[in-house]
C-alpha cells in the first residue's frame, strides 16, 4: 500500500467540501477521481499533499510523490531548459536525463521561455519535470489539460508504462475516456463524498438502466434521463427487475453525478 | 506473421477484460494461437493494445480457471484447451439475438437465407 486515505474531511468554514472519504492505493496501481467542478477533487488532493490541513482524517503515505497541480505554472522568465536546472537543484528526485528525453518526446523547444508556451506545452513541460521525478506516487490534478489528442495518447501511454514498473498513480480528471484507457480503479466524487468506488470493469458489470413509464420510478435507481413518455433509470443490477440493458461507464458516471437516488 | 493486436472499444458496455478473453478465445478457434503455445505475457499484451497489466491479467486468471490456458511456473502462459461447444454456443445464441431482432424488424427468411448461402456456399438445404 503506497497511499491511504481514511474518513478524510474538509471544511471551509461552514462549507463542507469534503465529508469523509476513504481510499487506497496499492502499488502498480492508478487511481482516478472523477467527477464534476466543485465536488473536491481537487482539495482532496491538496490535503494529501500537505496543501490544506485536514479538518478530520487519516492520511498515510508509504514514500515519495511528486505532484501536478490544477494550476500549471511555472517560471514566466525561464526558458525551458532553466527549468529543467532548476528542477536539479530543487529536487533530489529529479534525473534530468529523464527530463531531457521528455522534452525530445513532447517535441518542446529547450530555448523556449515559458511565457510563449502554449497551454498544451506548459502541461508537458510541467509533466515532463514531474515524471521525471524517481518517486512511488505520482498525483496528477488534470493531467491532460490542454493536450491535443496525440499528444494526450502519449501522456495516457507513459502513465500505464510507468504503471507497469511499479508506480502508482492518483489522477483527478473530468475526462472519462481517458480514465477508462489508464484507470484500474475509480472513485466517482459528487458533493464531497464518492458516491461509488471500484474497479472500472466491475461497474460496467454492476449497472444497468432499465426504462419506465414516465409515471413510476424504479427504487434504488439512479435517474439517468426523462424523455416524453419514459424514465431511464441506472440501477445495479440484481436490483434490476424486469428487462434491463447493459450500459457504457460515461452513462453510469452521468447517472450518478446528477441522478438522484429514489 | 502472427497479427496478436486487437482494438479495444473503450465505448462498449463491455467491460475491458472480457473484451480481452473474447478475442484470445476468437484466436485459438481460428487457428492463430495453437495448443501448447505460448500466449503473449501480460506486460507484452498490456502494452501492445494499451491497457493496464491488471485488466490483461484479470483476464489471463479466468481463462486459466476456464482450463483454456494454463500457467508454466515463472515463463507465462499456454494454451490448453478451449472447450468449442461452449464457445460455440454463446456464438450462436448471439445469432439468434440477432436474428430475432432483424425477424422483428422485418427481413424476411428468404433474404437472410441468401446472406447463409454466400457465406456457407451451396444450397442451404443441402446436409
Amino acid at each position: 500500500m503506497i497511499l491511504k486515505v481514511e474518513n478524510l474531511v474538509k471544511k471551509y468554514g461552514s462549507l463542507e467540501a469534503v465529508k469523509g472519504i476513504s481510499f487506497e492505493i496499492d502499488r502498480g496501481e492508478v487511481f482516478s477521481i472523477v467527477g464534476p467542478n466543485g465536488a473536491g477533487k481537487t482539495t482532496t488532493i491538496k490535503c494529501i499533499t500537505g496543501l490544506r490541513n485536514p479538518t478530520s482524517g487519516n492520511i498515510v503515505l508509504n514514500g515519495a510523490y511528486s505532484y501536478l497541480p490544477e494550476e500549471k505554472r511555472l517560471y514566466k522568465s525561464y526558458t525551458i531548459e532553466k527549468m529543467l536546472e532548476i528542477s536539479g537543484y530543487v529536487s533530489k528526485y529529479f534525473d534530468k536525463k529523464r527530463a531531457y528525453e521528455f522534452i525530445k518526446r513532447f517535441k518542446l523547444p529547450l530555448d523556449e521561455k515559458v511565457a510563449n508556451l502554449s497551454h498544451g506545452m506548459m502541461t508537458q513541460l510541467y509533466l515532463a519535470i514531474v515524471f521525471s521525478e524517481d518517486v512511488d506516487l505520482y498525483i496528477l490534478d488534470e493531467p491532460t489539460w490542454g493536450l491535443d489528442p496525440v499528444i494526450r495518447n502519449e501522456v495516457l501511454e507513459i502513465i500505464r508504462e510507468m504503471a507497469m514498473n511499479g508506480k502508482s498513480f492518483l489522477i483527478t480528471t473530468h475526462i472519462l475516456p481517458e480514465v477508462e484507457k489508464i484507470t484500474d480503479k475509480v472513485a466517482i466524487m459528487k458533493d464531497g463524498s464518492f458516491v461509488e468506488m471500484d474497479y472500472l470493469d466491475e461497474l460496467k458489470e454492476k449497472y444497468v438502466a432499465v426504462v419506465v413509464e414516465v409515471n413510476k420510478r424504479v427504487e434504488g435507481g439512479y435517474l439517468y434521463k426523462t424523455t416524453s413518455q419514459e424514465k431511464v433509470y441506472i440501477v445495479e443490477k440484481e436490483r434490476a427487475k424486469g428487462d434491463y440493458q447493459p450500459v457504457d461507464f460515461e452513462t453510469i458516471f452521468q447517472a450518478l453525478v446528477k441522478g438522484e437516488k429514489k | 506473421m502472427l497479427v496478436l493486436w486487437f482494438p479495444i472499444d473503450y465505448n462498449s458496455h463491455v467491460p475491458v477484460y472480457k473484451q480481452i478473453k473474447e478475442k484470445i478465445k476468437e484466436m485459438i478457434v481460428k487457428g492463430h494461437l495453437k495448443e501448447g503455445q505460448f500466449v503473449p505475457s501480460i506486460r507484452v499484451l498490456a502494452k501492445d493494445i494499451g491497457v493496464n497489466v491488471n485488466t490483461v491479467a484479470r483476464a489471463y486468471r479466468e481463462l486459466a480457471t476456464e482450463g483454456v490456458i494454463k500457467p508454466i511456473k515463472g515463463e507465462g502462459y499456454v494454451v490448453a484447451s478451449l472447450n468449442t461447444d461452449e464457445f460455440f454456443k454463446e456464438k450462436l445464441q448471439t445469432l439468434r439475438e440477432i436474428l430475432s431482432n432483424l425477424k422483428e424488424q422485418g427481413i424476411s427468411k428468404k433474404e437472410v437465407e441468401t446472406i447463409l448461402k454466400e457465406v456457407f456456399g451451396g444450397d442451404i438445404c443441402d446436409p
